[in-house]
């Protein structure tokens, strides 16, 4: 949660008059440096969508680009903006937001920077199940149905098999790591087997690109984020306790069980989905609410900050897979992959025993 | 334990296994020639067909998996040793990758995987142990395996995606890559092996000969200069070792993961932590787990094959569960 | 007799020196208690008498050779040491353990001799941890698991034993047994050197006693000759009474209360 706390009676009001960084604006507790990071990224977002829009093998004025997307311009801006980058721009903006979420949730809940859908295993995991779907029953909404399955398939076993510390401490990280190889090696298996015109429709699945984008898993992801974003931000009070010791966080009210299960649902729900969409994108849940972490300074929890600078990492991703070695296209994985690997090294090594966020 | 205990728990266990499974790796296959026509070659008979699969096909490659289950083993047994962290594994820490990396960046340059292979597979693995173990070390979070861990994954990560970009920018480089990159002893032939014979010999000596100090540093690297050893130089006559040892055997199959890990895991679990009881179980039970997973990848997909470094990690990963359901992950 | 010596010994972790210049003589035949408080760099000098830090300056001498020079498996067949609170890989058994101690007597061609079998019997032995030699150390108690540590030393057949901090951790009743051992040791003609944090037990079992402040030695002789009231608060700033231990006659030292600090 970055702008605001959840609504609060004016009768009761916070003990201290405001904390640091924060003012009182009537009733809401605003923090006044996260209010400014989403606005500052807001501008940052605009702009990046308006350069998506604008670049490609035609070039267009952004300032037109942006028209056609209100129907105003040339035939030749509306078909080029409206039909073939529009639709990829929402694509890359709504697996962007859901990733930052994810990620941001994720981070929270296990108190380690390092946990994200993929260091879980969920990516790994909805990827196979989609696969699984592709090569066996080709239907249209079949593959993000799977997907979304396989995240969830994926949480509840490393949850599982990682014992009674449940989403806290190294185990989670480490059994997710092994579930992710498993269901790495039960994609290669299945793409191994499967013919190599069949192989060839699961690869996107495999890399992260969102160059194959359908309709409807877009469609479902943009549902799903219109429940998931409010969710949670409406968490934002838990989220920032369950950054505390489990004794601290009961102290505090917390009731930590249901807390836990509506944070993980929600960040299952968005990777899965967003997986759904365009293939296991890595390193933007690992970077974005890190970005965001830094912008916003120490406090509140960065919801929607980490999803904004998620989409504005995953569309920078896609511009320059698309354009640095055009005509040829570099899938946006692993253009994200090539940055962030270096990145998540550095943050490894660096930082000497905190990986709390 | 005694010389005897080691013989009896360690020794003749993980050498009947080896035994079984080699002759499993000769007997059976994806291919028409069954058990029955593939050991009556073994006897001396059988037809022509049997004695064509047995002798060119499924006699180099079962060479080819022991020697690279030597390799891997050996490796996994030092690297956790030297770091201290039964995690620590060729695979996981990104060595594998590293070389595999150098191997495509030669083909790119227009070389070719049989002449320079070894070399520059060594120098990989070296490069990227070298860059996730010094860092670690360095920056003081030697200490928390999981960390290490992670960095190696992070690493593995990097050079898969470089390795795809490359890839993709080149459809030649592609073409001879491809078959290679998901590991597998299948097609080798022996002239695979005289390619890396060198480095997989001399990675094997350097291990006998910092073995005595490696078991020393258990102990602390305080307690191992009392004893007259010097740290610093142990872990990098190790640490080339397993550079020698990865670089062979990455060479040889491409890479393989978690191999490194299962076979120290198991070898500990017969005859505990010191490191020279370890290594020695090791060479017996490194070739008996890659060739066991050989032999599964040939059955499972019937009448196709399947990739070895598939079954490896199938095998690997609930292993990778159990060290850290571990009620504390053992120190070494 | 194996005599140590430091000269001019200056020794620091990363820039900041912690001994500097240091001349000591340590007593062969003898047990030498290096004492002091926090941070004054006992164990820092500890860890210089056994070369695991190299000496920013000056040297130290072993029988007049500069321990610097020697190869480094020479030296470990004449000083053993037992570091500060020592680890050792889950699983291994005492006796394990103990055969570590050979290793400087040992080579690539010259594995296990029957020299060095008697050796780890003879250390079990002196450490009275025969009847442990099975035992993994992992399942030991505390004053156990530090008596196999220090029969490691003992194995080991060195004329200098040095030991850090041997009794931390322990119950009386451990403590009692370590020293005692550690008395044996030099009964035998060894000359060790241990680091203790308690006045009392130091004086008990030392012959010689060094105190050191911020690296530089303040006071070095007979327990009985050097421990004062006066040593006590510039040790340590705290008033005390110094009386004869009613059956030793070696000095107890009675805290009062914290010294009224005049600068």
């Amino acid at each position: 949660m970055t702008a605001t706390l959840p609504r609060r009676p004016a009768a009761r009001p916070p003990a201290v008059a405001a904390p640091p960084g924060h003012s009182m604006l009537g009733p809401v507790l605003v923090h006044r440096r996260g209010l400014v990071t989403v606005v500052g990224l807001l501008v940052v977002l605009g702009a990046v969508v308006a350069i998506s829009l604008a670049v490609g093998s035609v070039r267009i004025d952004p300032l037109r680009a942006v028209g056609a997307v209100f129907g105003t311009g040339t035939p030749r801006d509306l078909l080029v903006v409206g039909q073939l980058r529009l639709p990829r721009v929402e694509a890359g903006l709504a697996v962007g937001i859901a990733l930052g979420l994810s990620g941001c949730l994720m981070q929270t809940l296990a108190r380690n920077r390092l946990a994200t859908p993929e260091t879980t295993g969920l990516n790994n995991g909805a990827t196979a199940f989609a696969v699984a779907s592709v090569v066996s029953v080709p239907m249209s909404l079949a593959p993000p149905a799977m997907a979304l399955t396989g995240a969830a398939t994926a949480a509840a076993l490393t949850l599982g098999l990682s014992g009674g510390a449940g989403p806290r401490g190294y185990r989670f990280l480490v059994v997710g790591l092994g579930l992710g190889a498993v269901f790495g090696a039960v994609t290669n298996l299945l793409l191994a087997r499967a013919d190599i015109d069949t192989a060839n429709a699961a690869m996107p699945w495999t890399v992260g690109t969102l160059n194959t984008t359908t309709g409807p898993a877009v469609r479902l992801l943009e549902l799903g984020l219109l429940v998931g974003l409010p969710t949670a931000m409406l968490l934002g009070r838990w989220l920032r306790a369950l950054r505390f010791p489990d004794a601290v966080a009961t102290g505090l009210g917390v009731p930590l069980g249901r807390a836990r299960i509506a944070v993980l649902l929600t960040s299952v729900g968005a990777a899965g989905l967003s997986v759904a969409v365009a293939g296991p994108l890595g390193m933007v849940a690992l970077a974005a609410p890190e970005a965001a972490r830094r912008l916003t300074g120490p406090g509140p929890v960065p919801v929607v900050a980490s999803a904004l600078t998620g989409a504005v990492f995953t569309l920078l991703a896609d511009l320059v897979g698309r354009t640095a070695f055009a005509p040829l296209e570099i899938p946006a994985g692993l253009v994200t992959a090539v940055v962030g690997g270096p990145y998540l090294l550095w943050l490894l090594l660096t930082t000497r025993t905190r990986t709390t966020p | 334990m005694t010389f005897r205990t080691v013989v009896f728990r360690g020794l003749l266990p993980a050498g009947a296994v080896l035994a079984l499974v080699v002759v499993a790796s000769l007997a059976v296959g994806a291919g028409p020639v069954g058990p029955a026509r593939a050991l009556s070659v073994l006897v001396g008979g059988g037809d022509a067909e049997a004695r064509f699969t047995v002798t060119r096909l499924r006699v180099p490659r079962t060479v080819v998996a022991i020697a690279v289950g030597i390799a891997l083993g050996i490796a996994g047994a030092l690297l956790q040793s030297v770091s201290r962290n039964p995690l620590a594994e060729p695979g996981l820490l990104g060595l594998s990758a590293g070389a595999a990396f150098a191997v495509v960046l030669v083909i790119a340059a227009g070389g070719s995987v049989a002449t320079v292979g070894p070399h520059v597979a060594v120098i990989g693995a070296a490069v990227a142990g070298l860059l996730v173990l010094a860092a670690a070390r360095m920056r003081g979070t030697g200490d928390d395996p999981v960390r290490l861990v992670l960095a190696g994954a992070a690493l593995s990560g990097l050079l898969g995606a470089t390795t795809s970009v490359l890839l993709l920018l080149d459809q030649r480089t592609a073409d001879e890559v491809r078959f290679w990159t998901v590991g597998a002893v299948a097609g080798r032939d022996l002239s695979t092996l005289a390619g890396v014979a060198p480095a997989l010999l001399l990675g094997l000596l350097l291990a006998v000969v910092a073995s005595r100090a490696l078991a020393a540093l258990a102990l602390g690297d305080d307690v191992a200069i009392g004893l007259g050893h010097r740290p610093r130089r142990v872990r990098a006559i190790a640490m080339l070792a397993v550079a020698f040892l990865v670089g062979a055997a990455t060479a040889a199959a491409g890479p393989l993961a978690f191999v490194g890990l299962v076979v120290p895991f198991a070898a500990r679990a017969l005859v505990g932590p010191d490191i020279r009881h370890t290594l020695g179980i090791c060479t017996l039970l490194g070739p008996a787990v890659v060739l066991l997973a050989d032999v599964v990848s040939r059955l499972v997909a019937r009448p196709y094959e399947m990739s070895l470094g598939v079954v490896t990690a199938l095998i690997g990963a609930p292993v990778l569960v159990l060290v850290v359901r571990a009620s504390r992950l053992p120190s070494l | 007799m194996t005599v140590l010596q430091t000269r001019s010994l200056t020794l620091a972790h990363a820039r900041t020196p912690v001994i500097d210049g240091l001349d000591l003589d340590l007593p062969a035949g003898q047990v030498t208690v290096i004492i002091g408080p926090n941070g004054c760099g006992k164990s820092t000098l500890l860890s210089g008498l056994a070369r695991v830090l190299a000496p920013r300056g000056g040297s130290v001498l072993l029988d007049g050779c500069a321990l610097a020079t020697m190869p480094t498996r020479e030296v470990a067949r004449r000083v053993g040491l037992l570091p500060q609170s020592a680890v050792a890989p889950d699983g291994l058994t005492v006796r394990d353990l103990v055969r570590y101690g050979r290793h400087p007597h040992q080579g690539l061609l010259r594995q296990w001799s029957r020299a060095d079998a008697e050796a780890v019997d003879a250390a079990l032995a002196a450490a009275g941890v025969e009847d442990l030699a099975e035992r993994p150390l992992d399942t030991l108690s505390g004053g156990q698991r530090q008596r196999a540590w220090i029969a490691m030393v003992v194995a080991q057949d060195t004329p200098v034993v040095l030991l850090d901090e041997p009794t931390s951790a322990l119950d009386l009743g451990h403590q009692i047994e370590v020293l005692d051992l550690v008395r044996s040791l030099a009964a035998r003609g060894r000359t060790v050197v241990l680091v203790l944090h308690d006045l009392s037990s130091a004086c008990r079992v030392a012959d010689h006693l060094v105190a050191l402040v911020d690296g530089q030695v303040v006071a070095a002789g007979a327990p009985g000759a050097v421990v004062n009231p006066g040593l006590v608060r510039r040790l340590y700033g705290v008033e005390s009474v110094v009386v004869p231990d009613p059956t030793h006659g070696t000095p107890v030292v009675c805290p009062v209360g914290l010294a009224a600090r005049t600068g």
